[in-house]
């Protein structure tokens, strides 16, 4: 059984379409997220699990019921929104109870489930405070609790922490994951931040368009981008031009880098090669590794790391990034103008067109 | 889709009540405004377009044309007595600005009718005014009086837009305008005045509609000559019971009023255009 | 008046001295608010002259509107003893509070109708909506009569309600519309989504939200309706009218000292209106902000 699927889904505004054809299969239990830049129909497709929006063509599977007739009210799933949406004129308590009461909860089971579900996100004891005493994390919160509480299939989380600044954001990230796996229940989680889906999810399905251009683990969905789109959206990519042969890419510098040409590649087109600057060593080249040489003309120290930036021969630029493990900015190896020699290994490289 | 059925069914209630006691009524005044009266002074509905030649007729043309006139120059003296004092608080009122909004505002809550007659009071010829200069100055049943009543009842319809646009300005253009055109008098003229211009407009808009159909201070400030068209068709309804005639008056005020006020949103929605450009 | 027009050169600061740019200049007849300070005073004095005269002769113990003879309140007793006063001033509160129950409830269904559903005739709703505003009362007056006479109702009270309801309606919906637009959807949606039906969101969600709107602007239409003239004049009947026709009929028929009675207590009922209007949601803040002060204490 699946939690959630999606059969040809599309759906119609006017005459742009927001989501076209979705195929999806998420599993109980799964952190699963949706990943794009605005617009991308992420959002759309949240509301349509939620009841929100109608799908204009295809079906919709909650625990493989289909849930085309059934309106939002009656479906066993939850919303985390992005603003909160609080109700303003209740307290906490009344808040995190509004979904039990509709089903008419007995009022000594809601009081030790409010308890329990406050707990859960540690808002214990604030539960007489209105919203408006709330900070912007508190809120948050009260929102997870008040969906959590009704114990739903799937939780649906629409950029959650969009509102909240970076370190309580990172923080949240953390105790979300935390409370997903106590909890057990499937969560299907909105954003657009890369590093957030990375850092929370089980599986990511990066969307754009519309379109889902892939849906596989974080590691997979950065390391193995299957096209042109994921590998720029997630992390950030170096692209050397140069020219599809048998076996690899001719780089324009000379090199020959041995990489798995796609399909519709054939010696002589032009494509570029994409290679994440993390995996690009500044030190002595190891057996296998594709060599290539470029002058430095910009280092930027960010703390934990030094971006090393490179202007290679036909002028392209490539960024190196090195842990700065055992040395600090004083420390140079090189200056500004130095030609130096970096490398990587081949299967790190991604051939795109 | 059901939400849309759920919303749409609120609009049933005061939708049809507005049909029925709004739309509907007008209505029938136009198909009116083209009935007869017969002998017994009983309405009937008709083709009788004598009724609008009738509100063209020479004898009526001067009620007409001074309805008008007295609304301008209401208009006029609101904008000359209300753009100063909403200058000044807007730009000077600092932190009494709501204190004294509100107190430009509190008199308008004082019945219509008895702020007029408490001019008749002041300025009758038992009033207080003329008592106190102990003459027999008449200032009741003229012209001016029934202005100065039009202007003191809608006072507050200019002052209040005029104030929220001068409100809206950013203070340092006029600063601005100081240190280009030197002069106070031509800094508002090149800065201020074009800037407040919207405010104004619906002043203007907000003190003239009211002011043409207005019947109260002619009936109890002025006299048998400064008869307006709104007395007219008060008589029409009440006294004189030619209801047809009254209706086709009525029409007729309401289209000149219609082809200001088009106007005016059409000037609006440009601006708004523009600003959004 | 030399003083004021030196010249800037002279007076401007050397470039060290960088103090209040503003105060660079020095100030002109123009930064001198003094001639607009006059005249907004006189302004306020002229203003508030007339109203004066009728609170304080109100007051008066003599029928004479040019001396001050004594403080009295026999005109108020001759307000309050007159039978048909009376029957008067309940008959406006009777019609200002069936009119503000009415035209909040109808106006607020509309205003949630023009917001959240997308129809055809969502447009020609609102037109419908904003017309009555822009309409002079005598045309209202006018109208309202004419329908009541087609369809064989007499004038009575009730007539004057209905005539009051109408164009109250418009009102009510603006405020309400407004406050609707600034409450957003997600609100609404969150409650369907906890279990809450569109009816059930409505009751327990939107309304709950609404009511600061729903009361100001009650309050309001209670204020206008009670002060209501044009529209009352041609849709009253015989008997009883309301207060202000009748105060109509006694300045036709010469001045008289009640009147300057009757006009106090008008004031002073919908200035308490509208103030209510506007005091009430700081009262309901201060009331909260002071919880904040104990629970801030209490969970920091």
């Amino acid at each position: 059984m699946s939690a959630i699927r999606f059969e040809g889904v599309t759906k119609r505004f006017d005459e742009a379409v927001a989501v076209d054809s979705l195929n999806l299969e998420i599993e109980p239990g799964e952190f699963f997220s949706l990943l794009g830049p605005s617009g991308c129909g992420k959002t759309t497709t949240l509301r349509m699990v939620a009841g929100f929006e109608q799908p204009s063509e295809g079906r919709i599977y909650l625990e493989d019921e289909p849930v085309e007739t059934v309106p939002p009210y009656k479906r066993n799933v939850n919303t985390v929104f992005q603003s909160y949406a609080l109700f303003e004129h209740l307290n906490v308590e009344d808040n995190v109870a509004f979904g039990l009461k509709r089903r008419k909860v007995d009022k000594e089971e809601i009081r030790s489930r409010v308890a329990e579900a406050l707990e859960l996100v540690e808002l214990h004891g604030r539960e007489k405070a209105h919203p408006r005493e709330l900070s912007g994390g508190q809120k948050q919160r009260v929102a997870l609790a008040r969906a959590l509480i009704n114990r739903p299939a799937v939780l649906l989380l629409d950029e959650p922490l969009g509102a909240l600044d970076l370190k309580l954001r990172k923080q949240m990230q953390v105790e979300l994951k935390g409370i997903q796996r106590e909890v057990g229940i499937t969560f299907l989680y909105v954003t657009h931040d890369q590093e957030e889906a990375l850092a929370m999810s089980d599986r990511i399905a990066v969307m754009e368009g519309g379109y889902v251009k892939q849906c596989s683990s974080p590691e997979d969905v950065y390391e193995h981008p299957t096209g042109p789109f994921v590998a720029g959206f997630i992390g950030v990519s170096n692209l050397l031009p140069g020219v599809a042969e048998n076996g690899g890419v001719r780089l324009a510098s000379g090199e020959l880098c041995k990489a798995d040409v796609p399909n519709d590649c054939s010696p002589g087109d032009e494509v570029q090669l994409s290679v994440r600057p993390e995996k690009i060593w500044t030190e002595e080249a190891e057996e296998g590794m594709v060599s290539i040489e470029g002058t430095i003309v910009e280092r930027v120290y960010v703390g934990t790391s030094t971006q090393v930036i490179l202007e290679l021969a036909n002028g392209v630029r490539l960024i190196a990034l090195e842990q700065n493990f055992n040395r600090a900015k004083s420390d140079d190896r090189w200056g500004i103008g130095d030609r130096i020699r970096v490398s990587w290994h081949p299967e790190h490289s991604l051939v795109l067109r | 889709m059901n939400e849309n059925r759920f919303a749409s069914a609120f609009l049933i209630p005061g939708g049809l009540w507005l049909v029925a006691l709004f739309a509907a009524p007008l209505i029938f005044l136009l198909a009116l405004s083209f009935g007869y009266t017969d002998d017994l002074g009983e309405a009937l509905y008709g083709w009788n377009p004598e009724n609008y030649s009738r509100v063209f007729d020479a004898d009526l043309l001067p009620v007409l044309v001074r309805s008008v006139g007295f609304a301008l120059a209401t208009v006029v003296l609101c904008l000359l007595i209300g753009y100063p004092v909403a200058y000044y608080i807007a730009i000077f009122g600092g932190r009494w600005k709501n204190v004294l909004l509100a107190l430009v505002v509190l008199p308008f809550f004082v019945n219509y009718l008895v702020r007029t007659y408490a001019w008749i009071a002041m300025l009758g010829d038992d009033g207080l005014v003329n008592g106190l200069l102990g003459g027999d100055l008449r200032f009741l049943n003229t012209p001016y009086a029934v202005i100065g009543g039009l202007v003191y009842g809608f006072l507050a319809f200019m002052i209040l837009p005029v104030y929220a646009s001068l409100d809206r300005m950013d203070p340092s253009l006029i600063e601005a305008g100081k240190d280009l055109y030197g002069g106070p008098w031509q800094t508002f003229r090149n800065v201020t005045w074009p800037h407040t211009m919207q405010g104004v407009l619906a002043g203007s808009v907000l003190v003239f509609l009211p002011a043409v159909g207005d019947f109260v201070s002619a009936s109890l400030l002025g006299g048998p000559d400064d008869v307006m068209v709104g007395n007219l068709i008060q008589q029409q309804f009440q006294a004189s019971d030619n209801w047809p005639f009254g209706a086709a008056l009525t029409v007729v005020m309401m289209a000149f009023l219609l082809i200001w006020m088009s106007l005016y949103l059409r000037s609006a929605a440009r601006e708004a255009k523009e600003a959004r450009a | 008046m030399s003083s004021v027009q030196s010249p800037p050169a002279a007076s401007r600061p050397a470039s060290g001295t960088r103090a209040e740019p503003s105060r660079r200049r020095p100030p002109q007849g123009f930064d001198r608010p003094r001639f607009l300070r006059i005249f907004t005073g006189i302004f306020f004095i002229v203003l508030f002259a007339p109203i004066g005269l009728v609170i304080l002769f109100s007051f008066n113990s003599s029928r004479s509107l040019q001396d001050f003879e004594g403080f009295s309140l026999r005109w108020y007793e001759q307000f309050f003893e007159s039978p048909s006063l009376r029957d008067s001033l309940i008959a406006s509160v009777e019609i200002a509070l069936v009119t503000m129950v009415v035209a909040t409830v109808l106006g607020t269904l509309l205003a949630y109708g023009l917001v959240r559903a997308r129809t055809r005739w969502s447009d020609a709703a609102n037109v419908l909506m904003l017309v009555p505003l822009v309409t002079p009362e005598i045309v209202a007056g006018v109208s309202a009569l004419l329908l009541f006479t087609q369809v064989g109702l007499e004038l009575s009270i009730t007539t004057i309600m209905l005539a009051h309801i109408t164009f109250s309606i418009s009102y009510v919906t603006v405020v309400v519309r407004a406050r609707l637009a600034a409450l957003g959807r997600e609100v609404e949606d969150a409650s369907m989504d906890l279990g809450a039906t569109r009816w059930g969101t409505f009751r327990l969600v939107t309304l709950p939200a609404l009511w600061p709107a729903v009361i100001a602007s009650g309050l309001l239409v209670f204020a206008l309706s009670f002060d209501d003239f044009v529209l009352s004049f041609f849709t009253t009947g015989e008997s009883p009218q309301p207060l202000p026709v009748r105060i109509w009929t006694q300045i036709r028929f010469g001045v008289r000292p009640t009147i300057n009675a009757i006009g106090t207590f008008m004031l002073v009922i919908s200035t308490l209106s509208i103030g209510l209007a506007l005091l009430l949601p700081r009262l309901l803040g201060r009331r909260e902000s002071g919880l904040k002060m104990l629970l801030g204490r209490e969970g920091a």
